[in-house]
């Protein structure tokens, strides 16, 4: 509760730096806000409570995702505060939006009401639409933000009609009279129809398979800022509020949409990897690469009432944590070259060994390859899948994260195989700091990811 | 109470032993570079360490005591526990003191060895290592620290052996020394293996306290003897498994000295005494040990008669020496076969820094050929490797001519022929080291003006180890003295906690009457001084040479051909299995793998290009697309 109330603050705060003509202080007030918010946040700890008369509610689940979330946050505005330097008019325009994208994605992982779910989604899609074009005078920017706007209004009608719908078979929106409803007895076609839109709705948000077709065109449009603040927090965020979903209705779900699940995880694995192998630009690559990873947590999905939250909070952390430190990399390789194309790799290894060995360790942490996150990541999750039977599920999953070695190898070799351009790669303090401390929290959850998994 | 109290602040020390070259190698592989010059005296401080701490526990443990401790659970695995501890006996001890005193002479010679090597810090930190693992090896309280330890020593025995990368000889010698003594390790392996699975435990102690329901050559406990002993054989460079040894010479020669002649090539004689009474038990592998100790030692010996390297000699007799003590073991008496382990360490040692100063001195000639007359020149050097090859001929008083007569005599009592072949074989090692020295040191100087002129004595780093080495190549049998002399075999009676269990179940023979002995005393002084009148009258009176390998003929030509062994198991292992390999290259991997294997990739890649195809950019197909989707889900919904 304070946690949403302090972040709202803190972004509205940040506009009245602006009016104040503080510009210069913005970048280190919302890194300090951010990291004061961390520990409000994190004093909530076992302390579950309900506020706004059951609107919204925290429990551990609620802090461990929110830490989460405000901590991918925090790395982001870190880079951002770097990335947005030349642009100075507008940072307080951009670190308040995002800002606002965490109170949205707040919203998410704390609803105790349909109607506040709601609110949460809005507050973080329309703040990230902004964002996506945030380059005003980017012609590609402007398309990234206005294909997602579109689409995304899309998305929250199918998501507004299938809330109507739950409410009209229930006449609540509050999710513990929806969990009762849904446990009885009878249940109305009304209300499995508006299961199957709020799905759908959610399925886009996560960018799965065939809801996914927006996802390559924005990320590779939008400023890589924000395709690195989008692949992590909206994916993480949005699974758990997913993950929360399902939960609700105990063994509903499970019982009539596993196969929708089941098979939108299959698609997601297939079109991800298998698209991604043709890609020439790195940040549609990653685009891809976060298609191919939605589909190895909805295999976690099916059958939610079985599987443990810990595991999808431990690859969530592990895919943000590669991610950003992946982007820290890249935006200073993108900066210096002036080409967003996995050829600006070209020659990484011999121009600057530790860069080089930096990304391939956020690659191969992505691949799944031990000692890095991605692997024990993936590896509970199939473990879990197995001992509640989907064994074709994992099969469909190892086989795709086989060609996912592939791809990840793409900008590897680039670095060490390819000649190498003229270019030097100069990297700023802050990228460096953002992507060693994503490194060495990588490595160790990977090699202790009793840190994670054990919190519940 | 005392007792366990004294016993329990001896385990500080006792870990710190392992922990100072360990240490040591941390330090030179992080700061290397920075410490320059430097590494090689830190390097030698941590075994000087390690050398105190063991003589601290030397006199600490009294009597039979033993110091027996865990340091953490290592393995646990159903009902096998193994842990990582660590057992200072009295066998232990003997062998952390010539390890880490000899290693540390070893140290200190190597930093005036190898000062002027662009690799030095490289070398004292594998250095190091070695005599980290060295040290897990000898400590250890189970068979699993053990073989840590036992692998680990062979890693730095192959990083060491081929110190010098650049030259691809070394480079092959190297891998030639690792892959023996991986067939000698899969033996040791499986009788592991064989220990877990009949008793459950590797713990020496467990193990050879529920070794007393067992019948005499019962078939398990010779089977895994005899595993053990395959193991033994790779490490210490027996018959079959030998020739890895000699072209392991190619390492620096503090290398050789260390490792493959007074630690390293010892592993497998103090494996078998750690578990004498499993031996023991097993008279079958006794036997069949014998045969192949006496056979190695006379078959080495005679190999080095015709070698003209001045390290190739030294490492044939070291094979000859180990055969030596194989033979002991084989013959029952352990604590004989450990005694010549600690001489042959002293004056093996010696010899090899000794050749080392020689081939400084040479500036880095190693044929005796073009040596010779060097005893003027290189004062201190001559006289050690002097007393050295005294020792190791047997010569009374020096060290060798008690624990090489105490084999002997034991031989004399157990098996005649055994008896007779070795000292054939001792009387050829006195011709062949006498020949080495009067070729190196007597005559006239054989080499070019320009070596004439390098001529120098070792710095004081490197003399005085050799002056130590001297010393107790001199007086070191004095630990044993045998029973003629009227007084008590120390190393005997300081072993016998260890060797007491086994001597119950050894057949015992009687003992050798006092005449007898010095009749044994006699013949063996007698035959070494005939082989030194011998190369005497060859080498200094008629002043021959070795002839050139191109004008040697009949047997001459056979045995400085080394039997042509090496030749043999090239023809017969290394090229069917090269055949082999380029067979399966051929046909499984280029045709069968990499068909499979691309084609997987060029199909999923065609599939990748098409799928592509479907993300047209235009947003009016995606929300189709979307869309139509959710209809058929729905559609399919209604239907479920």
């Amino acid at each position: 509760m304070n946690t949403l109330i302090y972040t709202s603050v803190l972004g509205f705060g940040l506009m009245v730096l602006e009016v104040l003509k503080l510009r210069k202080w913005i970048s280190p007030a919302i890194i300090l806000g951010l990291s004061l918010i961390f520990g409000i946040n994190i004093h909530d700890w076992n302390q579950p409570g309900s506020y706004m008369g059951n609107m919204l509610e925290i429990s551990n689940f609620t802090v461990a995702f929110n830490a989460l979330a405000i901590f991918i946050t925090l790395l982001i505005a870190m880079l951002a505060s770097e990335y947005y330097s030349d642009e100075e008019h507008h940072i307080s325009d951009y670190m308040a939006i995002m800002t606002f994208v965490l109170c949205g994605a707040q919203m998410m992982l704390g609803y105790a009401n349909l109607v506040l779910f709601f609110i949460g989604i809005e507050t973080l899609s329309i703040s990230l639409y902004a964002l996506s074009g945030s380059k005003r005078f980017d012609a590609k920017s402007n398309e990234a933000g206005f294909k997602y706007f579109l689409m995304g209004s899309f998305a929250s009608g199918f998501l507004l009609f299938g809330i109507a719908l739950m409410y009209g078979a229930t006449q609540s929106f509050d999710l513990n009279k929806l969990a009762e409803y849904a446990m009885g007895t009878s249940v109305s076609p009304l209300f499995l129809t508006g299961l199957l839109l709020v799905l759908f709705a959610l399925f886009f948000k996560v960018s799965a398979a065939p809801f996914h077709f927006w996802a390559p065109d924005v990320y590779e449009g939008a400023p890589s800022i924000i395709t690195a603040f989008m692949s992590t927090l909206v994916k993480v965020v949005g699974f758990a509020a997913f993950y929360k979903f399902l939960h609700v209705f105990g063994y509903l779900i499970p019982v009539k949409f596993d196969w929708l699940i089941t098979l939108v995880a299959i698609l997601s694995l297939v079109t991800g990897n298998l698209s991604a192998l043709a890609q020439e630009n790195f940040k549609r690559l990653m685009a891809y690469s976060g298609i191919s990873h939605a589909g190895y947590l909805l295999i976690g999905l099916v059958g939610a009432a079985a599987f443990p939250s810990s595991a999808i909070l431990y690859y969530g952390l592990g895919y943000s944590l590669s991610t950003i430190g992946a982007f820290a990399i890249a935006m200073a390789v993108f900066k210096s070259t002036g080409s967003e194309s996995i050829s600006a790799f070209n020659g990484l290894g011999k121009k600057n060994p530790v860069l080089a060995a930096c990304l391939t360790a956020t690659m191969l942490g992505l691949a799944g390859i031990p000692p890095f996150a991605g692997f024990f990541g993936k590896f509970y999750i199939f473990s879990e899948a197995i001992q509640n039977g989907h064994f074709y599920l994992v099969l469909v999953g190892i086989l795709s994260s086989m060609i996912g070695i592939y791809y990840y190898m793409k900008v590897v070799i680039a670095m060490y195989a390819k000649p190498a351009n003229e270019t030097k790669i100069e990297i700023s303090l802050t990228n460096q700091l953002v992507m060693w401390l994503c490194l060495v929290l990588v490595l160790l959850i990977g090699i202790m990811p009793s840190l994670v998994t054990g919190l519940f | 109470m005392n007792n366990t109290m004294n016993l329990l602040t001896m385990i500080t020390p006792a870990m710190m032993i392992p922990i100072f070259p360990l240490l040591g190698f941390l330090i030179l592989s992080l700061f290397g570079k920075k410490l320059g010059l430097m590494s090689g005296w830190i390097a030698s401080m941590a075994i000087l360490g390690s050398f105190l701490c063991s003589i601290n526990l030397f006199i600490g443990l009294e009597g039979d005591q033993q110091l027996n401790f865990s340091i953490f659970n290592w393995i646990n695995s159903g009902d096998l526990q193994i842990e990582f501890g660590f057992l200072i006996d009295q066998l232990s001890l003997i062998m952390l003191l010539v390890v880490t005193g000899i290693g540390f002479l070893i140290h200190l010679y190597s930093i005036g060895y190898m000062h002027h090597d662009e690799g030095f810090t490289r070398f004292f930190s594998y250095l190091n290592l070695f005599v980290f693992f060295m040290l897990l090896l000898v400590m250890g309280n189970n068979y699993a620290v053990m073989f840590i330890g036992w692998e680990g020593v062979g890693l730095c025995s192959y990083l060491l052996i081929g110190f010098w990368f650049k030259n691809p000889d070394y480079n092959n010698a190297a891998k030639k020394a690792f892959i023996m003594n991986r067939i000698g390790d899969l033996g040791f392996l499986i009788g592991i293996f064989a220990l877990i699975f009949h008793f459950g435990t590797l713990d020496f102690i467990d193990v050879q306290n529920q070794l007393t329901g067992f019948e005499s050559n019962a078939p398990i406990l010779v089977f895994i003897t005899l595993m053990l002993f395959i193991g033994a054989t790779g490490k210490s460079a027996q018959l079959p498994l030998y020739t890895w040894l000699p072209d392991a010479m190619a390492g620096p020669t503090p290398v050789s000295a260390l490792i493959h002649a007074a630690t390293m090539v010892t592993a497998g004689i103090y494996m078998i005494c750690r578990s004498n009474l499993l031996f023991a038990l097993a008279p079958y592998t006794l036997h069949i040990i014998l045969i192949v100790g006496v056979a190695t030692s006379l078959f080495a010996a005679i190999i080095g008669i015709k070698q003209n390297d001045i390290k190739k000699v030294l490492a044939y007799s070291t094979v000859s020496q180990l055969g030596l003590m194989f033979a002991a073991i084989g013959l029952g008496a352990f604590e004989s076969s450990l005694f010549h382990v600690m001489t042959h360490a002293f004056f093996k040692a010696l010899l090899f820094l000794g050749a080392g100063s020689v081939i400084h001195a040479m500036g880095g000639e190693q044929d005796i050929r073009k040596m010779g007359g060097l005893s003027k020149s290189i004062k201190i050097t001559f006289v050690t490797f002097l007393i050295a090859t005294l020792a190791i001929s047997g010569i009374f008083p020096f060290a060798g001519f008690f624990s090489k007569d105490e084999i002997l005599a034991k031989a004399f009592e157990h098996n005649l022929l055994a008896w007779a072949l070795l000292s054939i074989s001792s009387m050829i090692t006195a011709f062949y080291m006498f020949r080495l020295l009067f070729l190196v040191f007597y005559g006239q100087f054989r080499g070019t003006e320009q070596q004439a002129k390098h001529l120098h004595e070792s710095p004081i780093s490197m003399t005085f180890p050799l002056m130590v080495l001297a010393i107790l190549s001199a007086f070191g049998g004095f630990f044993g003295l045998p029973a003629v002399f009227d007084s008590t075999h120390q190393l005997n009676v300081f072993l016998a906690p260890i060797f007491n269990a086994s001597k119950l179940v050894t057949t015992e023979v009687h003992a050798l009457s006092h005449s007898q002995e010095w009749m044994l005393m006699g013949i063996a002084t007698f035959a070494a001084l005939m082989s030194i009148f011998f190369a005497f009258s060859l080498y200094i009176k008629k002043q021959q040479l070795p002839e050139n390998d191109a004008d040697l003929t009949g047997f001459s030509k056979i045995v400085a051909n080394k039997f042509y062994v090496d030749e043999f198991y090239h023809k017969v292992f290394v090229n069917p299995i090269m055949i082999i390999s380029d067979l399966l290259l051929v046909l499984v991997d280029k045709l069968i793998i990499d068909m499979v294997v691309n084609l997987t990739a060029i199909i999923v890649d065609a599939l990748g290009r098409l799928y592509r195809l479907i993300q047209t950019g235009s947003t009016g197909f995606y929300l189709i697309a979307m869309v139509l989707s959710m209809v058929i889900v729905m559609f399919i919904q209604i239907i479920l």
